[in-house]
């Protein structure tokens, strides 16, 4: 096998689109005064806030993704520092999404900021991949907003689409295909490629392979040998231009996290806010038309600890009252009271609500009923209009945020409008 | 300086039909009148079945969020900023 699969041959008709900067960017669309400046969009405006979007001009300064607000202060003092406007980015991408759709049907965004398009057999190919990059490009400036860049990357797969597309950042425009990638691999660290990390880097080290180069020319056992799995036979194929990447998985679960502002550790200051979120992802199970099998609770603490648990409930949960009663079940089960840093609840084991199983004890469908009747009023009037009593405290905590790399969140959002 | 309020504001709002545009022209906030120059953008959001337009505005030299609540037309201004930190 080794021997007879050389790199595709086939023609380009991939592309994968890159907001750069994204949420800085549109901020910078929205405030014109704002543009060629170091600007930074964090979780949190405050000093310990995470940065998550630094601008072009911030980057070139040194501030970082990651970094906090006062560190990025000390790279740059004169930064400007915005917290995140969620809505605003999902109209920018709703526009980029319609934009995009009119070349083809086959696209798919990876993230509020990504998209990647299949260009094959659609007409818009007959007209050059590079033609419709730059048309693509020139009508986000146009129609959308003329401070908005995208980049573009080219390739006979999603892996070298979206590796040509980080080649040049702002504004870049690349293709690699059979006639390029040596001579673009050959320029290229192993940690540049999507999915190689530290560990990855290190894996590929102790079998001799230091270069991209050198991980292009390596067989296929040395690679199933390096992985101890089948990632190493997707490499093999992903390098060579071959398609692995393009596969939708379903959804598994729901869940919502946050990241505390404040060093809480008590169960009364921290049940309100996990009623916020079992509240939101109630509302976003039920919406979805699942119930859901069991709960689980992940705690991160300051200290750096970590504690997770799951429970599989007897009956299948619908109600954000019973999400909430597994939940703190698991929170008071929780060994540890110490500072929490952030906590993430997730219910798992979908079922489709197709039907619901009557109970002796219990009016099921008077239960399920006035959960309904609940969502309905908060869609109607605003989130949280009717919400649990102990939600009272929480109403400066768990704001709207698009999570990273939140496609399924986005689907919700897409559907909504 | 970034200033977060949540000020009434008057605001003059022209839909032109021949390019189908709908363009904030000027508003009068404390008394003061400011001329729009620049739209930055525009996006829509929803608060229950309420939509809200906001139209991200620039002066001569500050920048204004206004917003429109469609049910009752009114507009609020949300947002001031020189363009400078903090």
């Amino acid at each position: 096998m080794d021997k007879i699969l050389f790199f595709n041959q086939k023609e380009s008709t991939i592309m994968h689109i890159d907001l750069n900067s994204c949420f800085a960017t549109i901020e910078q669309q929205a405030n014109p005064l704002l543009r060629g400046k170091p600007i930074a969009v964090a979780a949190y405006a405050t000093d310990y806030g995470c940065i998550i979007a630094p601008s072009v001009e911030a980057k070139r300064l040194g501030v970082k993704v990651g970094m906090r607000v006062k560190d990025g202060k000390l790279v740059y003092p004169d930064l400007v520092i915005l917290p995140p406007d969620p809505n605003k980015y999902r109209n920018i991408h709703l526009a980029l999404r319609k934009l995009i759709s009119q070349y083809s049907n086959n696209f798919e965004p990876k993230s509020i900021d990504e998209f990647v398009v299949n260009l094959e057999g659609y007409p818009a190919f007959a007209k050059g991949m590079h033609n419709v990059a730059a048309q693509i490009k020139k009508r986000i400036k146009s129609e959308i907003g003329e401070a908005i860049t995208v980049s573009v990357g080219i390739g006979p797969n999603r892996f070298l689409a979206k590796l040509a597309c980080g080649l040049h950042k702002p504004d870049g425009l690349d293709e690699i295909n059979k006639d390029n990638f040596l001579r673009i691999y050959s320029r290229l660290k192993l940690t540049d490629l999507c999915g190689i990390k530290a560990k990855n880097s290190l894996r590929l080290n102790s079998m001799g392979i230091y270069s991209v180069l050198d991980f292009y020319n390596s067989p296929l056992a040395k690679l199933k040998a390096a992985f101890h799995s089948i990632l190493g036979y997707y490499w093999f194929l992903r390098l060579r231009g071959w398609e692995i990447d393009d596969v939708v998985f379903a959804r598994r679960s729901y869940g919502n996290s946050y990241a505390f502002p404040k060093p809480f550790k008590t169960p009364e200051e921290i049940a309100p806010i996990l009623s916020k979120l079992v509240q939101k992802m109630g509302f976003r199970l039920r919406k979805a038309g699942y119930k859901a099998s069991g709960v689980h609770l992940a705690i991160s603490f300051r200290n750096g600890t970590f504690w997770h648990q799951a429970k599989t409930s007897k009956r299948p949960l619908y109600t954000s009252v019973e999400i909430y009663k597994d939940a703190f079940r698991l929170f008071v089960s929780c060994p540890y009271r110490k500072p929490v840093r952030d906590m993430s609840v997730s219910v798992f084991g979908l079922i489709k609500r197709d039907f619901s199983q009557l109970d002796l004890f219990e009016d099921v469908p008077k239960k399920e009923a006035l959960a309904q009747s609940q969502d309905a009023i908060n869609e109607r009037w605003g989130s949280f209009v009717i919400a649990p009593a102990r939600m009272l405290s929480s109403s400066e905590f768990v704001p709207d945020r698009i999570a990273f790399g939140g496609v399924k969140e986005l689907e919700e959002f897409v559907n909504a409008v | 300086m970034i200033d977060r309020i949540s000020a009434p504001v008057s605001v003059a709002l022209l839909f032109d039909h021949s390019t189908r545009r709908v363009v904030p022209k000027w508003l009068i906030w404390e008394g003061r009148k400011y001329p729009i120059v620049k739209i930055g953008l525009h996006h829509t959001y929803r608060k229950g079945r309420t939509l809200y337009h906001v139209f991200s505005v620039t002066s001569e030299n500050l920048f204004f969020r206004l917003v429109l609540d469609t049910d009752t037309l009114h507009w609020r201004l949300e947002e001031i900023s020189d363009g400078e930190a903090n």
